[in-house]
């Protein structure tokens, strides 16, 4: 958590993506974990953005009880990128090349 | 006895805490704040606390206290450049610091807040012709 | 040390600092330490005009640690459980003073009587 943050500030980024795509189980205290970093990131001024959740995982937080819907979570690392880009205001266009 | 200095700087009032706070002082920051608030009509508060190293319960309160008092007034609180360390502390006490935004520093927290009355005036007037202006801060 | 007035509070806190710094703890355990023991301070002086602090290392296998003695003869508190509950307080504070301070370190120890004064021990670990 403290190095996420640190490179938050070293960067100046404005939004950070929390890709659990590769993690496994998520038990009570990394479900912990996860929501105290968003929002430490949100005490810093910027948005961290989950990604990624399993369809276990995504059973095992509700079983558990743990409430995440004050976060913005995105079913892929491709779309929380979109996500994150459309909050920049930025946009990604495919370049017409004339032959 | 010391005072944390108001900068105002346009529609807005800059604060820059360079001191390890304790109590008394915060408590007169508060004050003074939501004096010249009044005073000077501002529209928003940017609070750097990227000097700071500890927040406590009681620091945390007072930012929050400011937040909500300025929004009475019709001014917004940013408070920018949180530690890392602060805030992973300010998530472990159990302070979610409502109603302040946050930016990471002066420059977001700036266009924070130039983004927040321009939305309201935007509202009051119903003409979206400085869009343009906007967008040059972005 | 002793903290009586609320201008021993910064002082007290540097001195916390130093310590964790001679032990090398890491920057987020030393915010955590200082912070929780902010609170502590606080209690002291608003509850119990002041009282007494103690600043020692202590070392648990090879790890280090800091630990603080908060005694005061204060009023005391008669409901700990109470207390220790977020949001309960009996000034008006946010009433995360004492749980919060529990949160931020390795082992919290309350002892109080009513009439007699209330003495607080925190550890902090470089590591944990």
């Amino acid at each position: 958590m403290e190095s996420l943050l640190t490179e938050i500030v070293d960067s100046g980024s404005s939004v950070a993506i929390l890709d659990i795509s590769g993690v496994p189980t998520v038990d009570s205290l990394v479900a912990q974990h996860l929501l105290k970093t968003v929002s430490a990131t949100r005490l810093m001024g910027a948005e961290c953005v989950i990604s990624g959740i399993r369809p276990e995982i995504a059973q095992t937080i509700v079983h558990l009880g743990i409430d995440l819907s004050g976060i913005v979570t995105k079913a892929t690392l491709a779309s929380a990128l979109l996500y994150a880009f459309s909050k920049m205001r930025l946009e990604v266009k495919k370049i017409q090349v004339s032959k | 006895m010391d005072r944390i200095p108001i900068l105002r700087m346009g529609q807005f009032l800059l604060v820059t805490i360079q001191v390890d706070l304790y109590d008394r002082l915060a408590i007169d920051l508060e004050a003074d704040l939501i004096k010249m608030v009044s005073k000077t009509g501002a529209r928003g508060i940017l609070i750097d606390i990227s000097a700071v190293s500890i927040v406590d319960s009681f620091m945390g309160r007072i930012i929050g206290n400011i937040g909500v008092m300025s929004k009475l007034l019709d001014a917004e609180t940013v408070v920018v450049g949180m530690q890392p360390a602060v805030a992973i502390t300010l998530v472990e006490l159990g302070l979610p610091l409502k109603g302040v935004f946050t930016a990471l520093n002066v420059q977001k927290g700036m266009d924070l807040l130039q983004s927040k009355i321009q939305v309201t005036e935007d509202d009051d007037v119903e003409t979206h012709d400085d869009d343009n202006s906007d967008n040059l801060l972005k | 040390m002793s903290v009586d007035r609320e201008q021993d509070v910064v002082p007290f806190r540097n001195r916390v600092k130093e310590q964790a710094v001679k032990i090398r703890m890491g920057l987020v355990n030393q915010t955590k330490l200082i912070t929780a023991a902010s609170e502590l301070v606080r209690n002291m002086l608003r509850y119990a005009n002041g009282g007494k602090v103690f600043i020692e290392v202590v070392s648990k296998g090879r790890d280090n640690g800091i630990r603080l003695s908060f005694k005061d003869e204060g009023p005391g508190i008669p409901d700990i459980t109470l207390a220790m509950k977020d949001g309960f307080s009996t000034g008006k504070s946010l009433g995360l003073g004492l749980p919060g301070a529990k949160r931020l370190v390795n082992e919290f120890n309350i002892k109080s009587e009513v009439g007699i004064g209330t003495e607080v021990t925190i550890i902090k670990w470089a590591n944990g």
